[in-house]
């Protein structure tokens, strides 16, 4: 029997929450002033020099273990919400969501926990609560919801969409923003996760949302029909995809859009960030390695562009994102994620 | 690809540090726990009139301390003896 009770859960979150701000805070930009003091008229490659350095192991270690004790162990929120299994399942028992037919699990997703999340998004009725929960506590800076949000607006100043499309939208917090901007728009929204559309469904409830449509479908082989939408989004989708997915992702995006509808995606590309170098590639690969994200470097490697341009698209562009006001200044001590914004259009 | 549940990822030289982290960390947070819930139990008592958070944060006077010293020692001893790397039991050479 569970020993766990909300308030230690509760304050356990809140130590690693703590320790986070730490990590975020003091132990990242203790290690990069220590990294540009060295790295002028150095010879030794960044990674060796990153790597020699005495504060890089716990660093390195934070980054792994606070994810880790954040998830799993005795106050994580696997083992919280098992405690209130009976209660969640019964929430979630009243909301029902299609699959699309011929639906089927791409083999990757269920192969390895994402974000150390034990059992990934599908292997619990009960992972969208866990994964909701821990979302919240993802960036110790900002409040995490506010971005997207930020993406939202940036997206209404390009466009008005009638007919939208979220895709790898989870527990649907990328797709309420764009369900509450564009409040006439018929939105439609999918995921391979039933958990997390189910809770969705239940999180759209609880803030009178209605007029979003959830199916449980692949990104990359919707089913749905050609030229339907004259927007085609996904936020942190692109680098939970292996290649041939993120390739096939942007060829059914093309496919589902009217001539001149957009397609625009909210990620993370160092490559494009101010001030981006050898130092801030070997941080992102690093985190990819210790998050449990297989295909962050896969994505930093491909050619977007490239491959949107062969495809037809036009206006495409490939920009940093600033989830607050000073994130993208080129000396922003603080870690943090490289968003950045994929934006293209079919050809009229 | 990454197999689940395969061994923990290592970041010092030495992965016992690795290890003991873990444990050190686990512990913080126990702590942390520990004293939230004390808090907790202060602030109740304290609107219930049953202590009195001021004396509870005055110094404690040398004859107060004095007694406890036992318990202090034998605190302190069962956290440091390790570091003196003695055995605690008759036993063979390795």
């Amino acid at each position: 029997m569970s020993t766990v009770n909300a308030r230690a859960f509760s304050a356990a979150q809140d130590f690693l929450l703590g320790a986070k701000k730490f990590w975020t805070t003091q132990m990242y930009p203790q290690l990069l002033e220590q990294e540009r003091a060295q790295a002028s008229g150095a010879k030794v490659p960044v990674q060796e020099r990153v790597q020699s350095n005495d504060l890089y192991p716990f660093y390195a270690w934070m980054e792994r273990h606070l994810q880790r004790m954040k998830y799993a162990g005795r106050y994580g929120l696997a083992p919280l919400h098992e405690t209130q299994r009976p209660a969640l399942e019964a929430a979630l028992a009243r909301q029902d969501v299609p699959t699309v037919p011929h639906f089927a699990v791409p083999a990757y997703y269920p192969s390895f926990d994402v974000h150390q999340h034990p059992g990934g998004l599908m292997g619990d009725s009960l992972a969208g609560f866990v994964y909701e929960r821990g979302a919240r506590s993802t960036t110790p800076l900002d409040k995490h919801f506010d971005l997207h949000h930020r993406f939202t607006r940036q997206v209404g100043a390009l466009t008005t969409p009638r007919r939208i499309l979220d895709v790898g939208c989870g527990f649907g917090k990328s797709t309420r923003p764009f369900a509450q901007q564009f409040a006439q728009a018929e939105v439609t929204a999918t995921d391979l996760s039933m958990p997390c559309l189910k809770l969705a469904r239940h999180l759209d409830a609880q803030e009178n949302i209605t007029h979003v449509r959830y199916l449980q479908a692949d990104a990359c082989a919707t089913g749905l029909n050609a030229g339907g939408y004259d927007l085609v989004t996904s936020t942190m989708l692109l680098h939970e995809l292996p290649v041939s997915h993120l390739a096939d992702l942007f060829v059914q995006a093309h496919h589902l859009l009217e001539p001149g509808g957009w397609t625009v995606h909210l990620d993370f590309l160092p490559q494009v960030q101010p001030g981006a170098d050898g130092f801030s590639h070997f941080i992102h690969a690093g985190h990819a390695v210790r998050n449990n994200e297989p295909f962050m470097q896969s994505l930093a490697a491909f050619d977007l562009k490239g491959h949107l341009q062969s495809l037809g698209f036009t206006d495409i562009s490939i920009t940093p994102f600033a989830e607050n006001d000073q994130a993208l200044d080129t000396h922003y001590p603080y870690w943090r994620f490289p968003w950045a914004v994929v934006q293209a259009r079919k050809a009229l | 690809m990454p197999t689940p549940h395969a061994a923990e990822q290592v970041f010092f030289n030495d992965p016992a540090i690795d290890r003991l982290m873990g444990v050190t960390m686990a512990l913080a947070t126990e702590v942390y726990v520990l004293r939230d819930r004390l808090r907790a139990l202060e602030t109740q008592l304290t609107d219930k009139g049953a202590v009195d958070v001021q004396s509870l944060n005055q110094e404690v006077a040398p004859d107060a301390l004095a007694q406890h010293q036992a318990d202090r020692d034998a605190f302190v001893a069962h956290v440091l003896s390790p570091l003196l790397g003695k055995a605690s039991s008759l036993g063979i050479q390795p």
